[in-house]
């Protein structure tokens, strides 16, 4: 005896007012889908900047304090300078043998600004000599790409993921806002850490450095120096792979995690109660079918099944149609929005699409609670009758 | 088929005044034939089909229906007998505004998709309704019509008994007078029990049961 209410009824009777819940709830699952991409582009974008270019270099500034510079009654400030410099170096000569670092030396840097969709990034750049550029971009593993190395005073080479997110041009100027017309832009280099390199040109106010050239297993150079004695406080910065994971944890990930966490719980929140409302009403709506499959024999479980599976057709049309719109949102985003401004992002995120599911079955949930009081009044046509 | 005894059915029991819809009478209904309930309204008449077909309890007494005791059967052995071995039209025709007539008569069949498909399509060519009319909804169809959907939804099963309740009520003579004639021939070899008020469509009735204030009057009662 077949015992199931067919759900497929409703849905293929009912195209227009199904079609606008199934509709709905892809729209749902789109604005989500992208509104997560759009905020993951940050952090997806900022990866080679703190988690690759970590890899290979790292920024140190040692206070005098901190390198046992000690001022003694009569020290002139050209003594004090002098000793800080002769401790810098030692510093540099003793780095320069920990297993790992192939190069130290102490520079100039450039920032550079990364913008992207929320937020922006500013990292350091080294200044160094022309001729020991191509032995730098050997070691952060960049290449040139386009125009040349630097010749002369005031030249950079600059990644062509910023050149992108910048709207730059060979010819024109690096950071201009910052620097006036001082860098020129001679060259695009592609590296995994976004690097740029330039030439110096008088002084920059964006600090001096001790740049170590390293490799990945330096990862804390806190610890090297402590390592060399060198104890850091408050007036040190140490820019290393610990540091950028840092920043990234609290400043990007953690950030744009919460706000996702946010958007997720006000969407559910709103689409539950919207959803409800909508149910409650359709399912008073159509009490007298439900009271004839009750009267001409159907179970309360038979019409509680037809109505789980209307509502699982309904959530997984929206489901599935909210997936393929918003994975063909996505790559159209990222082609022209995202990649032709330098960014990048992931188009398929698994575990967004898990989140939104997870919200879907979390309203299917919450609307067990009308679905299973109006089973539970639902009554033979005799009681309407009466 | 139906053994009736002593059958009482109080509505507001937890109340002072309780109301008799039925007041402890014995009934015996035959296999077959077109039998007739009719009374004035409240006089228990649509009480008594409920209980006989298992969409009420009786608050006291016993129905046996083929030797099974139906006051003290379970849900789910009524819901069978409901889907199995009875049919019901009721006043109004309640078909599924949204489905169309074929799919109104299938909702209640119990073989295969294709088998009660066709099924349903014989039964309503058999009812007068036109191939097509098969596929309009409810709303695009007339009162007499979706009356005879109903009723085709009733036999589907080829169910032992029918119960009508006022299967006229809302319709116009002509077609008053056709529902009965579809609800006769049907009677030739099964039980069809019809609940009205109106005596003048139980002109064919095989005997009709006159109730009054829950009680079957047994001086206005009729056999053919």
């Amino acid at each position: 005896m077949r015992s199931e209410l067919s759900a497929w009824n409703y849905v293929r009777n009912n195209k227009r007012s199904s079609g606008t819940l199934i509709m709905a709830l892809a729209l749902v699952f789109v604005a989500m889908y992208l509104i997560s991409m759009l905020l993951l582009t940050t952090t997806e974008s900022f990866l080679p900047v703190v988690r690759e270019m970590p890899k290979k270099l790292a920024y140190l500034s040692v206070s005098a304090k901190s390198l046992g510079v000690t001022v003694k009654e009569g020290d002139t400030e050209e003594e004090l300078q002098a000793e800080y410099e002769n401790k810098r170096n030692e510093l540099i000569e003793k780095l320069k043998k920990v297993p790992g670092i192939e190069n130290a030396y102490y520079t100039q840097i450039i920032v550079c600004l990364y913008q992207s969709v929320m937020g922006q990034i500013v990292y350091e750049n080294p200044l160094i000599a022309a001729d020991d550029v191509p032995r730098f971009l050997k070691h952060v593993e960049a290449e040139l790409v386009e125009g040349s190395l630097p010749a002369a005073d005031g030249e950079v080479l600059v990644d062509r993921t910023i050149m992108k997110n910048r709207g730059y041009r060979i010819g024109g100027y690096f950071m201009e806002e910052a620097y006036g017309k001082t860098f020129r832009i001679c060259g695009v280099i592609s590296s995994p850490g976004m690097v740029c390199v330039g030439t110096p040109m008088g002084y920059t106010n964006s600090g001096w450095y001790i740049v170590t050239e390293k490799e990945e297993t330096v990862r804390d150079m806190t610890a090297v120096l402590n390592d060399l004695g060198i104890v850091t406080g408050d007036a040190d910065k140490v820019i290393d792979t610990v540091d950028y994971e840092t920043l990234f944890e609290r400043d990007f990930e953690g950030v744009f995690g919460k706000i996702l966490k946010v958007i997720y719980l006000v969407v559910m929140v709103f689409l539950a109660f919207t959803v409800l409302i909508a149910y409650i009403a359709h399912m008073r709506g159509r009490m007298n079918e439900y009271c004839l499959y009750m009267s001409i024999g159907y179970g309360r479980s038979a019409v509680y099944g037809m109505m789980m599976r209307e509502m699982l057709i309904i959530f997984g049309g929206g489901a599935i149609i909210g997936l393929v719109v918003a994975l063909s949102g996505g790559a159209l985003m990222q082609h022209l929005l995202i990649e032709a401004r330098g960014l990048s992002c992931r188009v398929i995120m698994p575990e967004q699409i898990f989140y939104i599911l997870a919200s879907y079955c979390f309203i299917i949930g919450i609307l067990q609670i009308p679905v299973v009081l109006s089973i539970n009044t639902v009554r033979t046509i005799d009681a309407i009758e009466e | 088929m139906f053994e009736v005894k002593r059958i009482s059915m109080i509505y507001d029991m937890e109340t002072e005044e309780k109301l008799y819809a039925l007041k402890g009478f014995d009934l015996s209904l035959p296999d077959k034939g077109l039998i007739g309930i009719i009374g004035p309204s409240g006089s228990g008449k649509s009480t008594l089909m409920y209980c006989l077909s298992t969409l009420k309890k009786p608050t006291d007494g016993s129905i046996l229906y083929n030797g099974m005791e139906l006051t003290t059967a379970s849900d789910a052995e009524r819901e069978k007998l409901r889907r199995r071995e009875f049919g019901f039209v009721f006043q109004k025709h309640y078909l599924v505004p949204y489905m169309s007539a074929v799919d109104n008569v299938m909702v209640a069949g119990i073989g295969k998709e294709a088998d009660t498909e066709k099924k349903a399509k014989d039964i309503l060519e058999e009812l007068g309704i036109k191939e097509r009319e098969f596929s309009k909804k409810p709303a695009k169809l007339s009162g007499g019509q979706c009356q005879r959907i109903a009723i085709a939804r009733a036999v589907i099963n080829d169910p032992k008994v029918i119960f009508a309740d006022e299967p006229t009520a809302s319709l116009d003579h002509e077609n008053a007078f056709n529902v009965m004639k579809i609800l006769k021939a049907y009677s030739e070899d099964r039980l069809v029990l019809v609940v009205t008020h109106d005596k003048s469509i139980l002109k064919g009735s095989d005997r009709v049961i006159e109730m009054w204030d829950g009680e079957i009057n047994m001086a206005g009662g009729e056999e053919r």
